[in-house]
């Protein structure tokens, strides 16, 4: 990649439009595997998934098989999914529980700190110099969780999770961490594969409750969304730290008809006391929370239901990237534990009913993010020398929304949920990364 | 009898895909019970060959037919986008099974399923297989199906959605 196609695209990006070979470019592609999945947080999982020592899980980071372990004293263990010996993957399912993982190459085996104990025929093979100690499991190199998230990072010299979640971590707190003994992931999160651009399904989440109206329109002909198209913009856009974003939807009295997102009224003495004034402020009145943690993890907390009777569900999903055309979508849903198992339950079909692969929702999302694909891969929106002036337009709100001084939340507020702010941060930091050279 | 009965329900069978295939969806939906249990559990990978490999506590969907009615008619708006261009979609139904249950006129069918769909100019195709294990009944000397589950042989779906009726 040339340095000036780089400047080139940090003009645009300034100006408040993005390039459009940029979409699919695969030496873009290239630049983001390296800088920026090698170099930020990525969601492996919720810690309730793995339940007690010996629980273990297989998650992906980008193309790096992961396999999590809960030790002897209830850590949580992230590495490299791969035999030290000659590379082979070594666990080849998706959850399960075992004291020792064991190569079916060759038999080395490992136990859930990692650590190698052993060799087939050991020392006749290998004489008394081969120290076992050298051989174990390679470590993600950081893992680290908050409010239950666990992330790992390839970089060494990462800030903390904590410090990279900054801001976000505010509304986590009131996504995760409002009810006793928090949060649960229900079975194993849904996985399938859509045509798409990683960071254009992050956009789509984490971005732009603009495409509500349009994309999701079955629904208001449906009868089950307003038909004021102006119903997903009533709110705060808040733009955070390191490319990060969520929309607080309320709506046009600025209110919500289901406090607390619908949840039971039995929950809310667990929220007032595990959450602060301004927190239970925006959490009594939002309807729709949703947004992104930089690079790929986006999440939605929405009601499904009729009216007066809407239950709560929050879902934290992946966008992993398979090729700059392709994402495979790991969607997990969770539910506050302590809610009643009705509650859970009537929770759960509606999330089914909306997002997840079979969701009405969520299928017309899929056709536009494949459309966007079909339309970034020719001659003409692959021009980098922009003859065409061949840009997507990130135009909106950049000179006509000031934040509001007043919201309550951390990060910089703008007073509707349709402007472009978020999207243009995340492209700032996107290039921000894809221009640095990678760290030691 | 048996063979009879096994030409009428695979007949069934057929039909009923060839009205999923031809978006004949209302008349489709005459082919449910109105109690009908329509799901869809995840394949998941695990180290035990004996046990199951789909979890019931989470699933694709769950579907009632108040459910199942919803999407149709969903399917009917004028801006259901997955459905416009509407894809060209084929199911491929075989190795039909049938066992009584202890319900006269009740009978558990098992299916195999190959789903192909092909959008718009798109050249790849996209396909989703397994098997489906239905209860079927007849009802007023109609057929009807009462439960189905659908049985994904793949962990990770190549399908971009799941706006489709399996």
């Amino acid at each position: 990649m040339k340095a000036e196609e780089l400047q080139q695209i940090k003009e645009k990006v300034e100006e408040g439009y993005l390039p459009q070979w940029v979409v699919t470019d695969p030496e873009i592609y290239k630049l983001e595997q390296e800088r920026i999945f090698g170099t930020t947080w990525l969601f492996l999982g919720h810690e309730s998934e793995l339940n007690e020592p010996g629980s273990y899980i297989t998650r992906m980071m980008a193309d790096d098989p992961i396999l999590l372990m809960k030790n002897k004293t209830g850590e949580i263990k992230a590495f490299l999914n791969s035999c030290t010996h000659r590379g082979t993957r070594l666990c080849t399912v998706d959850f399960g529980k075992k004291k020792t993982h064991t190569c079916p190459y060759h038999g080395w085996s490992y136990n859930l700190d990692g650590e190698l104990i052993g060799i087939v025929a050991g020392n006749k093979v290998y004489g008394e110099k081969m120290d076992k100690s050298e051989w174990g499991l390679r470590p993600v190199p950081r893992v680290e969780s908050y409010q239950g998230m666990i992330f790992g990072n390839l970089d060494h010299n990462a800030v903390s999770l904590e410090e990279y979640l900054g801001e976000m971590k505010w509304y986590f707190d009131i996504m995760l961490g409002r009810s006793d003994g928090g949060m649960e992931v229900r079975g194993l999160p849904q996985r399938w594969v859509a045509k798409a651009n990683w960071k254009m399904t992050s956009e789509n989440f984490a971005a732009d409750p603009y495409h509500v109206q349009t994309t999701h329109r079955s629904a208001v002909e449906m009868k089950l969304t307003p038909t004021d198209p102006l119903y997903a913009s009533f709110g705060h856009q808040v733009v955070l730290s390191n490319g990060h974003g969520i929309n607080v939807i309320t709506s046009a009295t600025g209110k919500s008809a289901n406090k607390y997102q619908g949840m039971p009224e039995s929950m809310w003495p667990m929220f007032e006391k595990n959450l602060n004034n301004e927190q239970l402020g925006i959490f009594s009145r939002v309807t729709t929370f949703v947004g992104g943690v930089f690079p790929n993890l986006s999440f939605l907390s929405s009601c499904s239901g009729s009216e007066g009777t809407k239950h709560n569900h929050l879902q934290f999903r992946v966008w992993r990237p398979i090729g700059p055309d392709k994402v495979e979508i790991w969607v997990w849903y969770m539910i506050d534990k302590a809610l009643p198992e009705d509650y859970k339950e009537k929770s759960y079909k509606g999330f089914l009913a909306t997002f997840g692969a079979a969701g009405t929702f969520e299928q017309d999302d899929t056709e536009n993010w494949a459309r966007i694909i079909e339309a970034s891969q020719g001659r003409m929106s692959r021009d980098r020398k922009l003859n065409y002036n061949n840009v997507a337009n990130y135009l909106m709100g950049l000179d006509n929304l000031e934040p509001d001084e007043n919201f309550p939340g951390p990060g910089t507020a703008y007073p509707s949920c349709y402007t472009d702010h978020i999207a243009r941060s995340m492209h700032k930091y996107w290039l921000e990364l894809i221009m640095e050279e990678t760290r030691g | 009898m048996e063979t009879h009965l096994h030409y009428e329900i695979s007949q069934f069978l057929y039909k009923e895909a060839y009205l999923l295939d031809h978006r004949q969806y209302l008349d489709w939906l005459e082919l449910l019970t109105e109690d009908i249990k329509y799901v869809m559990p995840l394949r998941v990978t695990v180290d035990n060959k004996t046990k199951s490999n789909f979890i019931s506590e989470m699933s694709y969907f769950t579907d009632t037919k108040e459910d199942i009615t919803m999407k149709v008619e969903r399917l009917y708006t004028k801006s259901a986008w997955v459905d416009n261009p509407a894809p060209r979609q084929r199911h491929f139904i075989s190795n039909v099974m049938i066992e009584p249950t202890i319900i006269a006129d009740e009978y558990k069918v098992r299916s195999y399923f190959l789903f192909k769909r092909s959008r718009a100019s798109e050249i790849n195709t996209e396909e989703l297989f397994g098997e489906r294990e239905d209860i079927i009944r007849r009802e007023n000397g109609e057929w009807k199906i009462a439960q189905r589950t659908v049985y994904p042989d793949q962990a990770v779906l190549t399908v971009m959605n799941i706006s489709m009726f399996l």
